[in-house]
């Protein structure tokens, strides 16, 4: 095969210029990567979630009740656009484990019917015999935390009784696809599993014979879910239902939901800075490629190439330097991809995640690349179809530069090598404006990833040193009289113990509402507390409600107005109260009331829902052994373990993101640096040799190049952190949602680092220069016209 | 004979060797040279005689095979790349015969370059008055002709006031109205500054100026002439 001459000439300018080449390709590679990876793991975490759903048969609707008859179902099943209904029991156990101090729970729900909704994927062992009082499934990641397996025995406490289970199999439920446990912040497969028993056996442990506690729905397809869960809570009312959700509020659901949106806005955001850096680096270095050759164009044309011909040339070279990007983007997104699979197997326990390597969204890929690439080279091929043979190969008409700026070089008080940085700079305004967006997106990038640990020491420092100061928390199967905290403050260990009364309630106000606990706490309390815009404890008002300010801002009230608050339990009496004050929180949505206030509207007189401790560390571990066998307990929660849990797993995969996010940045540090040095270094090759001749030192010399290249860093700092910062604030923005609202924390250190970084890598392109500088020949400028 | 103190140049057998592969070229073949204070010297020879070689070796832009060179007490032969450099800032200046002007500095900005970093400077519109062009100090060098632009390139070079001006074909890029006024350019500030001056040409014209001309043929100094009557750059017939 015979290869063209302009063929041969792409092939070695690509290897001529390889180091320039790589710079670009690699910042192409990015935006390939992170739109493989984004859309990938999107498509993949979606559709794997889709087909499990509905293979398994995920429930649309979930209620709860205290206890309802087995007869309520028929009723329910009637509700318009209910396909399917299952009752159910769930309720939470005690784990008893020998060897494991700290407490730990366990959610039992009755096995689901034959052809019935929530389906187990059992992935070893058999189910449990319906018969059988003692048999069990256990979920995935518990019985892989404690080394379970079918056959073993398992100790848990259920409704006080100490019982010993039989394991059967281990299994995966759609609804638990993110395992977390009541009163956790992190899924804790230690601390938290799922244990799914046969009906009559629950039936017998929890008093429930004939009843249930619990309802799953599936809807008929275009049902209309809130119309289905008004009719639900009117059915389920009388037997304590605190009110049904959708899938939107399901807990597991909801998290996969925000991890989707992350990745979603990850999409949007990194592959377009990407693309946009990588055509601004191929527009500078084709248009200095094309100065360069003006002659050889000339040449070219007036032996009769077209000047289409010419500027073909020019755009394969292009797109050979994006099909290299494409190459390496490919290759980085199907690694980070498998990465990505592999903490997401961390977090969500889903029976199979297949990371789709869908050819289109390859494809799509490769061809949004090579658009941004050719879109960049557009500008600069335009000038070669423009010029003229004749013009061409007559030497270009020198640059003309202009003196303005006087009172900069006067205040910077410039020497002469100063003034050429200067002049030099604002001779390619574009060129320079460009470079220094470039650089700038680097830092923006950086701020945008590092933010969320200082919102994160925000969160736990309001939640756990300010506002829920307790070490650990008693919640009881159902209210107790008041006089359970003497019993509590005489447990083992404990120093303070204070009550909280909670009551599901319906806050409405014009038309807008929300179904959550109201928590009672004593009118000065200390371990559990609201905290105003100040973070100052705020005492609970005699009369009138607290409410967060998230919470205040969806149902859109302002201190002094007055809400209407259904209780979901007891007598489930409707009052009107006031707002007396907004306060401020991270986790979910908060409605607080002094004790005794809710305990009066309640009418079933002083009740408490569960206790907040102080404990004596060292006596946690005999704390602990009582708190469990106390017959009322259904719950312990341990601040510091939970605590522990959220940093330890951040801290896992934070250390991932951020080296991605670092290398992510470097690159785009690197190759803009490096692009803009070489074309600065090719512009002024001749001006730096010749101060090299009247006497200038090789550091000298490589101060005016390195002026330049420390212009555009610097200025580019503070750009990237506005931007960075915008980024930033948009991602909080997006972040929020009832689970869990981000505060909007960018500590002064993430400028800096995001800085130290960018600049880091700036030096690493100016290293890589600095032997072509050392280099140039003083001889070769001194025989040669310009 | 010359008083010894008042030799500014002294080489001796000195040669340079290219190589490139397998192939060597002798650029010089052993020169042995002196050159007086103040001594204005004109260097004649074709292309490929050596003259470029042996400029550059003595300005410190190049470094010799065999032999030695010594500026007044410094032993150019010896000096790493550091002190070659400090010896080009503090004791030559170069006129080429492109001029080699930053294209962002103006004419006095140019000159500038050179004076802030010197160590016994003059002031840069001393030099440019010197060649004639305190009117064009603010001048981009586009913006100035061909032999504006050397006349640029001498008042740069002479404006740290060097020991010697080393220029290299300074006026072959010119014709010969301009270049007779780079040329009286440059002997006036041979006599004001007292540089000992090497001027490469092509141009056996203006051997006429010289204190002393130098003929260069194959790495070889061929022939040396001591002119006793000097002309003027004017009188020159070009």
């Amino acid at each position: 095969m015979v290869i063209s001459p302009l063929r041969r000439k792409v092939l070695r300018d690509l290897r001529r210029l390889w180091a320039q080449v790589l710079a670009i390709a690699l910042v192409l590679a990015a935006g390939v990567a992170t739109l493989i990876l984004g859309n990938g793991a999107y498509a993949s975490l979606s559709e794997t979630r889709a087909h499990y759903y509905d293979q398994n048969r995920f429930a649309d609707v979930f209620a709860d009740v205290t206890r309802a008859p087995r007869a309520l179902l028929g009723e329910v099943a009637e509700i318009e656009g209910v396909l399917d209904a299952e009752a159910r029991i769930v309720k939470l156990g005690l784990l008893d484990l020998p060897g494991m101090v700290e407490p730990g729970s366990v959610l039992f729900v009755s096995l689901p019917e034959t052809g019935g909704l929530n389906r187990l994927y059992l992935r070893q062992g058999r189910l449990p015999d319906p018969l059988a009082a003692r048999e069990i499934v256990v979920s995935d990641g518990f019985a892989a935390a404690h080394r379970l397996g079918p056959g073993d025995l398992l100790p848990v406490l259920m409704n006080g009784q100490r019982r010993d289970l039989t394991i059967t199999g281990v299994a995966l439920s759609p609804e638990f696809i993110y395992a977390l446990g009541p009163g956790q912040m992190m899924p804790d497969p230690r601390r938290f599993g799922v244990v799914w028993a046969p009906r009559s056996a629950l039936e017998a442990a929890y008093d429930l014979d004939g009843a249930f506690s619990n309802l799953v729905l599936k809807l008929a397809p275009g049902a209309n879910p809130d119309r289905v869960i008004e009719a639900l809570d009117r059915l389920t009312e009388r037997y304590g239902g605190v009110g049904a959700t959708g899938r939107a509020d399901q807990i597991s659901h909801a998290f996969l939901d925000a991890e989707l949106q992350a990745l979603w806005a990850m999409v949007r955001v990194l592959p377009p800075i990407f693309l946009l850096v990588a055509a601004m680096l191929v527009n500078m270095t084709l248009s200095r490629l094309i100065t360069l050759e003006r002659e050889q164009i000339g040449l070219l044309k007036a032996i009769g190439y077209s000047s289409r011909a010419v500027a073909q040339h020019y755009v394969e070279f292009v797109l050979l330097i994006a099909v290299v990007g494409i190459g390496i983007g490919f290759a980085a997104g199907a690694w980070l991809g498998s990465e990505l699979a592999q903490i997401y197997a961390r977090f969500f326990t889903f029976p199979y995640l297949v990371f789709t390597r869908d050819p289109q969204l390859y494809g799509l890929a490769a061809v949004i690349t090579l658009a941004a690439a050719v879109a960049g080279a557009l500008y600069a091929v335009r000038s070669v179809v423009k010029l003229p043979p004749a013009v061409a190969m007559s030497p270009p008409s020198p640059v003309v530069y202009r003196k303005r700026g006087a009172w900069v070089r006067r205040l910077l008080n410039l020497r002469q090598t100063g003034v050429m940085v200067a002049r030099h700079l604002m001779r390619w305004p574009f060129r320079t404006a460009s470079s220094t967006l470039g650089v700038a997106m680097a830092v923006a990038i950086l701020v945008a990833s590092l933010w969320p640990f200082g919102s994160i020491d925000r969160m736990i420092d309001v939640t756990f040193f300010r506002s829920e100061r307790h070490d650990a928390q008693i919640v009881f199967g159902t209210p107790e009289p008041l006089r359970a905290v003497f019993a509590a403050q005489d447990m083992p260990g404990v120093m303070v113990a204070e009550p909280f009364r909670q009551v599901a309630a319906t806050i409405s106000h014009r038309g807008r509402e929300k179904t959550l606990a109201i928590i009672g706490r004593p009118a000065e309390p200390r371990l559990s507390r609201v905290l105003d815009a100040g973070l100052r404890p705020m005492p609970m008002p005699q009369a009138g409600l607290i409410l967060s300010e998230a919470l205040a801002k969806t149902l859109q009230v302002r201190p002094g107005d007055q809400v209407t608050v259904a209780l979901q339990e007891g007598r489930r009496s409707t009052v009107t109260l006031r707002v007396s004050a907004l306060s401020v929180g991270y986790m979910g949505l908060g409605a607080a009331m002094e004790i005794g206030a809710l305990n009066r509207l309640m009418g079933e007189g002083a009740l408490i829902s569960g206790v907040n401790l102080m404990i004596d560390d060292a006596r946690a571990a005999e704390f602990y052994a009582a708190a469990r066998t106390t017959p009322k307990t259904e719950l312990i929660s341990v601040t510091s373990l939970m605590l522990s849990r959220f940093r330890a797993t951040l801290a896992e995969n934070i250390t991932v993101m951020v080296t991605v996010y670092v290398v992510l940045a470097g690159i785009i540090a690197i190759g803009v640096v490096y692009n803009f040095s070489r074309i600065a270094l090719s512009e002024q090759g001749r001006e730096l040799a010749s101060l090299r001749v009247l006497g200038f030192t090789n550091r000298e010399v490589s101060g005016v190049l390195f002026g330049e290249l420390a212009t555009v860093v610097l200025l580019a700092q503070p750009l990237g952190w506005l931007i960075g910062y915008g980024i930033s604030a948009a991602m909080a923005a997006s972040f929020s949602s009832d689970l869990y609202r981000v505060p909007f924390v960018v500590e002064r250190d993430v400028f800096a680092i995001a800085s130290l970084v960018v600049c880091a890598a700036a030096l690493v392109s100016a290293w890589a220069i600095r032997g072509r500088i050392n280099n140039l020949d003083m001889i070769e400028v001194l025989k040669t016209r310009e | 004979m010359p008083d010894a103190s008042d030799i500014v140049f002294r080489a001796t057998g000195l040669t340079k060797v290219y190589r490139s592969g397998a192939l060597e070229v002798h650029a010089l073949r052993g020169i042995d040279f002196q050159a007086r204070k103040g001594e204005f010297i004109v260097i004649l020879g074709p292309s490929g005689s050596g003259k470029s070689t042996f400029l550059n070796i003595v300005g410190g832009l190049d470094r010799a095979s065999g032999g030695q060179v010594w500026f007044e007490e410094h032993q150019l032969t010896a000096l790493d790349e550091g002190q070659l450099t400090q010896y080009r800032r503090d004791h030559v200046g170069f006129v080429f015969q492109f001029y080699n002007l930053v294209p962002s500095l103006t004419a006095h900005e140019n000159v500038q370059l050179v004076t802030e970093i010197a160590r016994h400077p003059m002031r840069a519109d001393e030099a440019l008055a010197l060649v004639g062009l305190q009117d064009r100090a603010n001048h981009f060098p586009a913006q100035l002709s061909g032999g504006e632009q050397q006349r640029v390139a001498i008042a740069r070079a002479i404006a740290k006031n060097p020991e010697v001006l080393l220029c290299d074909e300074p006026t072959g890029a010119l014709d010969s109205a301009t270049g007779i006024k780079v040329l009286e350019a440059l002997t006036q500030v041979n006599r004001a500054v007292g540089a000992t001056t090497l001027v490469i040409t092509h141009n056996a014209a203006i051997r006429d100026i010289a204190d002393r001309v130098i003929r260069f043929a194959d790495g070889r100094i061929v022939e040396e002439t001591v002119n006793t009557v000097k002309k003027q750059p004017s009188e020159v017939a070009w």
